[in-house]
């Protein structure tokens, strides 16, 4: 090893990996022309590390379904915070209602349909009484939201034994089936909503869980905090509440409503067919 | 908080799962194991999703997913840092890479590719993952991921000088181990003493007498 090699060798690492200060990566290169041992060094060098590449690569692939994995994860997590932003926003509107209530109290009920007025007596006529009436639909729609978070065993799992729910829930109960969808129905319990007991239907549907309430409608005013639309010439009710949409309609005084982390439309759709 | 500098949920995935590639290598080589490296990836990549506010844009994402990813390992699986190398201190003999010929050198190398020989190749991730944790991600750091001093810097918590150290330590125990596959495949000969014969050969070329030592200590 010559001088000049002493000088070079602790630098030819630092040359390899492209971080050599430009004084000194000119000191290297005019010594490398004329060292062949050097030259050597960093040859090796940079098959140490084509090769090490080639290894790790090679060693650790993506395997089938891990990407999926990692999508599903990252789509779970992007749903939390949008259910967030949602309470966020809603409490938002609340403070934003709040500062409306006393200056267009009958724009406010005007804006506020009811689906099921004609089965009830409480019609609001004044700004208050829609103002509380909202409000409870507000909660009426998070306990929604709610249940339809949380992953609850079903009491009955048997489309036979549904009726057996009909006593507490107050309306007769069949399946709808849903299959034309691709949904695959999991199983039914009873849940408290408003004071009141809805049925509530779990269905799968490639990947998403859908719920699907059926309850008296004239008991429960889901629809004042919902926007009215027709879907195959039904009116139908959609809204959603942190990252979940839902869409209510009513049959007979039966109401039904879904609650799915579809888009507003999906559910539209989806509610518009069960009966 | 705003979200609004922040890039969205959507393009974070899109992002993230370009460089899954990239992490679950990095991954295996800290976990060694497929299974625990899955994981790994996950848990950083979810942290990283949930910080990505904290994402300067503009600057390397895969840098910034490895900090991450590295954090997490060390969080989970090593309370308070890296495992720690024996070979404390300022390197002994910065010249003991002097200690291998020319001719040897040349026939560890494939003379086709620009790699080492394909028997040699194989022996890398063996040796890879006995190195010392430290040493095993700067290398991986660099010479996988093409890294930067700074950004492997970052990442590691350290100066850059320490990166450098534990770079060069890491790729010399490398070496040695792959000198010694060689010398025992007959791919080169016992090598005769070159250059300056008052240099002595690294006293902890290879990971044999590196493991001794380390026993001895503990």
């Amino acid at each position: 090893m010559t001088s000049s090699c002493r000088q070079t060798v602790p630098l030819l690492e630092a040359f390899s990996d492209e971080e050599l200060a430009p004084d000194m990566l000119l000191e290297v290169e005019q010594h490398l022309v004329d060292c062949a041992t050097c030259t050597e060094r960093v040859r090796l060098n940079q098959a140490l590390r084509v090769s090490m590449r080639n290894a790790v690569r090679n060693s650790a692939p993506v395997m089938p379904g891990f990407e999926e994995r990692i999508a599903a994860t990252l789509r779970a997590e992007a749903a939390r915070e949008e259910a967030i932003d949602g309470v966020v926003e809603r409490e938002a509107r609340h403070h934003h209602m709040l500062s409306w209530r006393s200056v267009v109290p009958v724009a406010a009920a005007a804006a506020l349909t009811l689906v099921w007025a004609a089965s009830t007596s409480t019609h609001p006529t004044a700004g208050q009484n829609a103002y509380s009436q909202a409000q409870n639909a507000d909660e009426l729609l998070e306990e929604l939201v709610d249940h339809h978070m949380k992953a609850l065993g079903p009491q009955v799992t048997e489309p036979a034994l549904l009726s057996q729910l009909e006593p507490e829930v107050g309306v007769p109960l069949s399946l709808p089936s849903l299959k034309d969808y691709g949904a695959r129905w999991e199983g039914g319990s009873v849940v408290p909503v408003s004071n009141q007991h809805a049925a509530s239907l779990r269905y799968m549907m490639g990947g998403h869980r859908v719920t699907l309430y059926v309850y008296n409608s004239s008991r429960v005013p889901i629809e004042t905090r919902l926007k009215p639309r027709v879907v195959r010439n039904e009116p139908v009710y959609v809204g959603s509440r942190r990252g979940v949409s839902i869409a209510a309609t009513e049959h007979r005084g039966v109401g039904y409503a879904v609650a799915t982390d579809l888009n507003a439309d999906e559910s539209a759709e989806l509610v518009a067919a069960v009966y | 908080m705003s979200r609004k500098a922040t890039i969205s949920a959507r393009e974070f995935e899109s992002e993230a799962l370009s460089q899954l590639s990239a992490l679950l290598g990095v991954a295996s080589r800290l976990t060694r194991n497929t299974a625990d490296a899955q994981d790994l990836v996950q848990d950083s990549l979810l942290k990283a999703m949930r910080a990505r506010d904290q994402f300067e844009a503009g600057t390397n994402m895969r840098a910034w997913l490895l900090r991450i990813l590295t954090n997490t390992f060390i969080n989970r699986y090593r309370r308070g840092g890296l495992e720690r190398s024996v070979l404390d201190g300022p390197d002994a003999d910065p010249l003991a890479d002097g200690w291998i010929s020319a001719s040897t050198m040349e026939a560890m190398r494939d003379p086709e590719s620009q790699a080492l020989r394909p028997m040699l190749e194989q022996e890398i991730k063996r040796a890879l993952d006995e190195l010392p944790e430290e040493f095993r991600l700067a290398v991986v750091l660099s010479d996988v991921e093409e890294l930067s001093y700074k950004e492997i810097a970052d990442i590691m918590g350290c100066p850059i000088g320490t990166v450098m150290s534990r770079l060069h330590r890491g790729r010399r125990l490398l070496k040695g181990r792959l000198y010694e596959h060689a010398r025992a495949i007959g791919i080169v000969g016992p090598e005769e003493h070159v250059g300056d014969t008052s240099e002595k050969p690294d006293p902890v070329v290879d990971l044999a007498s590196y493991r001794e030592k380390r026993v001895a200590r503990s």
